[in-house]
């Protein structure tokens, strides 16, 4: 037992460090590790440098001064704008008197009510619609109930009254006597033949 | 890596360095960019000072590339100092809201020489061909 866990152990342990084919393997950041020398083929790889005419490069240099130039004034027209916009702005202070406020607050409040009221009303409608789809359904039901309790009262009448018709010719034990009477003096004798036009041949 | 939110909760100190720059957010072969500002100094993938457009460069069915801006917001950190990285100083120049850029001249002159470049080939082999 105690060696059979320890089997276990080691397989676990040769899972971890990869040394079979269950070992994990990252295809997404797969990357040599900093500390790994240069590679052999790439050692004496010299990387290309981007050639770049002094045409190019003069024109370049043109574009860039004039876009620095245009940059910086764009910076300071909107530097300027944010200066302005932070004068005239009352996002971050109360400019409101109480009165202000509070009238403030009140039309809100109506406005709320208002609303309130409105969707009061229409939730009204609804709820009464469904109220009366409710009670015509139930009595739909109910209907539906009634009439199959008539049948099921119908039937079981039916079978009753079959039932008494039958009881008539039940053997009672008043009766008994002159059943057995009857029975003696008229012996049935089974054992006869049928063919097939439904002729009785009686044997004994 | 968790995601933080483009809501914008980094803390921020008064005086250091923003930057405009992309998030790349997206996956393995399908990039996506957030437009945020941030301290200079993190690491994209940190929390964001404020989110202030999108980038999508794939083309989507009708060969466009989605990007959204708020110009408003943008213009606000601009007139604040904050920096730009170059990719999104390319894109607010196409955009219109500054100048444009010069590497957009750059790769647009590049792109159209290699294209005369290609159709020069073209021309040459064809002639091959005929003769």
């Amino acid at each position: 037992m105690l060696r059979a866990g320890c089997q276990l152990l080691n397989q676990a342990a040769a899972v971890k460090t990869g040394s079979n084919n269950f070992a994990l393997e990252f295809v997404r950041w797969r990357r040599k590790p900093r500390w790994l020398p240069v590679a052999k083929s790439k050692m004496f790889r010299v990387p290309e440098r981007k050639k770049q005419t002094e045409e190019e490069r003069t024109e370049l240099m043109r574009l860039h001064n004039n876009y620095k130039t245009q940059l910086r004034s764009v910076r300071q027209y909107l530097r300027e704008e944010v200066v302005r916009q932070q004068e005239t702005s009352t996002a971050d202070h109360i400019v409101l008197t109480p009165e202000q406020e509070e009238a403030e607050f009140q039309r809100c409040l109506d406005e709320n009510a208002a609303w309130n009221a409105k969707i009061a009303s229409e939730r009204n409608v609804r709820l009464a619609e469904e109220r009366e789809a409710k009670v015509a359904y139930v009595q739909e039901r109910l209907e539906a109930a009634k009439l199959r309790s008539e049948e099921r009262r119908e039937k079981v009448d039916e079978r009753i009254r079959y039932e008494i018709e039958q009881a008539k010719t039940f053997i009672t034990r008043e009766s008994l006597e002159v059943a057995i009477e009857t029975a003696l003096a008229n012996p049935v004798d089974h054992n006869y033949a049928i063919d097939l036009e439904g002729n009785m041949y009686r044997g004994r | 890596m968790s995601l933080s939110p483009a809501s914008g909760i980094g803390r921020f100190y008064k005086h250091s360095a923003k930057i405009i720059r992309f998030v790349r957010l997206g996956c393995a072969n399908r990039p996506f960019y957030h437009i945020v500002v941030m301290e200079r100094r993190k690491n994209q993938h940190q929390p964001v000072i404020e989110q202030v457009g999108s980038y999508d460069p794939m083309p989507n069915e009708s060969n466009e590339r989605l990007v959204a801006l708020n110009t408003e917001r943008i213009r606000f950190w601009l007139g604040k100092g904050a920096h730009m990285s170059e990719p999104a100083a390319e894109l607010l120049g196409i955009s219109g809201l500054l100048p444009v850029h010069p590497r957009t001249y750059m790769t647009a002159w590049r792109n159209r020489r290699a294209a005369a470049e290609a159709e020069a080939a073209e021309t040459e082999t064809s002639k091959v061909d005929t003769a």
